[in-house]
């Protein structure tokens, strides 16, 4: 990319270009996933039942079901008539008739006559059913065609085996449902799932847990973190090693310290449990990760041991840009170390505490890795924090469509915590230091 | 804050040192303790009576954990290549150069960064799915740029605008293009910022959890924070095994944080940014 002709791009032009590539992926990779997360919220998805497996705005037909299945019935109904005499056998082939007529009609738009004779020969070699010919979309009269003829055959064919007519009569209603599970319903609900949400109780324990959480663990972090501050911000020997030692929680991954805190914290072999227990904070070791206070108490203690030192050191930085000369005049004019502090210290971090704080509310509002691995929200659900809730809605439950509408509550929740931090903050955290 | 230090602090600070550090130190024991040692009579001693190096052994015999190691190393080391660059011309451009809209850019960049990632999860996940990227380098990189990008764009920005620009003016005057201007006089100048931005985005990718545990679960393309977690069986934690292998892993980047450490802390600090 040599820029020795003669037509050179503008300053302006050159910005924009230089921009471009990344913001186009940023609003590919991250905001469009979460518009699309909103959207798949409308959605009644599972990733566990083929006919829900993604986004269905119409009714359809997943033509590899319903190729396979229909001979099967026709089979079906063929060897009954077979054994059957007098006028059931009448019956029954009536019933072949329809379910003919009724595959007919369906093969009468070519869409789907075109596509049985390939998925049909498809299925006959083994091969994958490519994904663009699986389904295919039906009219809302089509659909309607389908199950009334379904529901009329298989009406006939339960009374018949109610009357002890056939000789199969468990095959009967297997090779139906079979082929009603080929048609696709289309899957929007709209807001039911925020609806439900509204009035689950385990959504509102979750959402207290992680405030619980969040509030406290923020609160204990600033108050060590401005002390730890304050302790490294004077001169001393080994100042480097102290500050490379807070660094370390910090560095390691959050997994990875949940994996040594549970360690520690284990009933049988745990030795902060048994220090707790020799101290008389606890009666029983195993109380740190089975009982409901002791496992929020155990998460929010992993927690401060991990994030203190960012916080910490954001708060360093802070102090590092206060003028020495402030504390000088204050000496002089006779103020006390404590006036000082909550005089100068205090209100020159301001801002500085507001960033550090405003980060760390965010970064443990969605707190998952940690209590993922060190409790897993239990004992009953006490440490289920919001993130959690979706990942089990989604991953466990395989409900997609549920467990995006989790998701997208927590993404609104994170959009109200700073738009109120922001406000108190102004506009100090965009501003444009070189005033271009 | 010129206060004389006394001893006293310094015990202080020795005690507040070890309560940070006395995890690790444990840990470290509990990789060192043979089985006999870890659970029941002694698990409580500091002193280990028959120390062996058996669950580093087993960890790499016994488990795929070299793989892991593997794994980790190539995500994390792509997605920073790949984030460095497109956020260098990004951040050069907002420091650098002047046109409209930086503000709102920058704004966006920031919003992006605070995105819970659980947010994007299931559109991220049918996706891959559907385009059969699970299990691959990719399917992890791509999601993995939602923070790795807006931590480096940021980082890079603040950087970038502490380096003077009457440089770039000068160089200007001289007649200088402005892709003479960015490769003779501004990257030379740039490279500590884009070196610790580097490591900072290289130890978020490394660290990441929740999209290597949903995106990537066969057992050949996990990454290490997955595969430690998932030591575990139904009923037994192999805690000698779990504890060698966090061993080995918070070495190397104690030692990065031992070389790097004020590069580390100016990055960290230099724009309030999140881990």
């Amino acid at each position: 990319m040599n820029r020795s002709t003669k037509r050179s791009l503008s300053e302006k032009q050159m910005g924009y270009l230089l921009i471009f590539p990344a913001l186009l992926i940023i609003l590919v990779i991250a905001i469009w996933p979460v518009m699309r997360s909103f959207w798949i919220s409308l959605h009644d998805i599972r990733l566990n039942d083929p006919t829900k497996s993604e986004i269905h705005s119409s009714y359809g037909l997943d033509m590899e079901r319903y190729v396979s299945t229909l001979p099967n019935l026709l089979r079906y109904v063929k060897r009954e008539a077979d054994s059957a005499q007098g006028s059931s056998k009448e019956k029954l082939n009536a019933l072949q008739a329809q379910i003919e007529q009724m595959n007919t009609s369906l093969n009468q738009t070519g869409e789907v006559a075109s596509r049985y004779q390939m998925i049909d020969q498809l299925l006959l070699d083994f091969k994958p059913v490519p994904i663009e010919l699986k389904y295919v979309s039906l009219s809302n009269e089509q659909t309607e065609s389908i199950k009334t003829s379904l529901a009329e055959v298989r009406a006939v064919l339960l009374q018949m085996s109610e009357q002890k007519l056939l000789s199969k009569p468990e095959g009967a209603l297997g090779v139906i449902q079979g082929i009603e599970a080929s048609i696709i319903e289309p899957n929007f609900v709209g807001f039911t799932y925020y609806k439900k949400f509204l009035t689950d109780a385990r959504m509102w324990g979750a959402l207290y847990n992680t405030a619980f959480f969040t509030v406290i663990s923020v609160a204990i972090e600033l108050v060590l973190g401005i002390l730890i501050a304050l302790l490294i911000n004077r001169p001393f020997r080994g100042r480097s090693l102290v500050r490379a030692t807070v660094l370390i929680p910090w560095a390691i991954p959050t997994v990875i310290s949940a994996m040594m805190w549970k360690f520690l914290y284990d009933g049988q072999n745990g030795i902060v449990a048994y220090l707790f227990e020799q101290a008389g904070l606890i009666s029983d070791m195993g109380m740190l990760l089975t009982t409901k206070a002791g496992a929020m108490f155990s998460v929010i203690l992993a927690d401060v041991w991990k994030t203190t030192p960012f916080m910490a050191l954001l708060l360093f930085a802070g102090l590092q840009t206060i003028p020495q000369s402030l504390y000088e005049a204050a000496s002089v004019d006779g103020a006390t170390r404590t006036q000082q502090f909550f005089r100068i210290t205090l209100p020159m971090l301001k801002s500085t505490i507001l960033v550090a704080l405003l980060f760390r509310t965010l970064d443990a509002f969605r707190v998952f890795d940690l209590i993922y691995t060190l409790t897993g929200g239990a004992p009953g659900n006490s440490t289920e924090t919001i993130s959690i809730y979706a990942y089990k809605t989604m991953f466990a439950q395989m409900s997609f469509g549920e467990g995006s509408a989790l998701a997208v509550i927590v993404f609104l929740c994170v959009v109200l915590i700073s738009i109120g931090y922001v406000k108190i903050l102004g506009a100090d955290l965009l501003s444009d230091g070189s005033g271009k | 804050m010129r206060k004389h230090t006394g001893p006293l602090f310094y015990v202080g600070l020795l005690l507040f040192v070890f309560l940070v550090m006395f995890p690790f130190l444990w840990i470290l024991l509990a990789a060192l303790k043979p089985p006999a040692e870890l659970f029941g009579e002694r698990a409580f001693h500091f002193i280990i009576q028959n120390p062996s190096f058996d669950n580093f052994v087993r960890v790499f015999t016994e488990r795929p954990f070299a793989r892991y190691l593997w794994n980790s190393t190539v995500v994390a080391t792509l997605t920073t290549l790949y984030s460095i660059t497109i956020a260098s011309f990004a951040a050069y451009a907002i420091a650098w150069l002047s046109f409209r809209g930086k503000a709102i850019i920058l704004g966006v960049v920031l919003a992006v960064s605070m995105f819970p990632q659980i947010a994007t999860l299931s559109p991220i996940f049918m996706f891959m799915q559907s385009m059969g990227l699970t299990n691959s380098y990719i399917g992890l990189i791509i999601p993995y740029t939602t923070f790795a990008l807006p931590l480096a764009i940021w980082n890079l920005t603040i950087f970038f605008r502490k380096i003077p620009s009457d440089l770039g003016e000068a160089a200007k005057v001289d007649g200088a293009s402005i892709w003479q201007t960015m490769t003779k006089v501004f990257f030379p100048l740039a490279m500590p910022g884009v070196f610790t931005t580097a490591i900072l985005v290289f130890i978020a990718a490394w660290n990441e959890f929740l999209f290597a545990l949903t995106l990537n679960t066969q057992e050949a393309m996990k990454t290490v924070p997955v595969g430690i977690v998932m030591f575990q069986g139904m009923f037994t934690i192999p805690w000698g095994e779990i504890s060698a292998a966090s061993i080995i892993v918070t070495i190397p980047l104690v030692v990065m944080v031992l070389i790097f450490q004020r590069r580390i802390i100016s990055g960290l600090t230099s724009g309030a940014v999140k881990e």
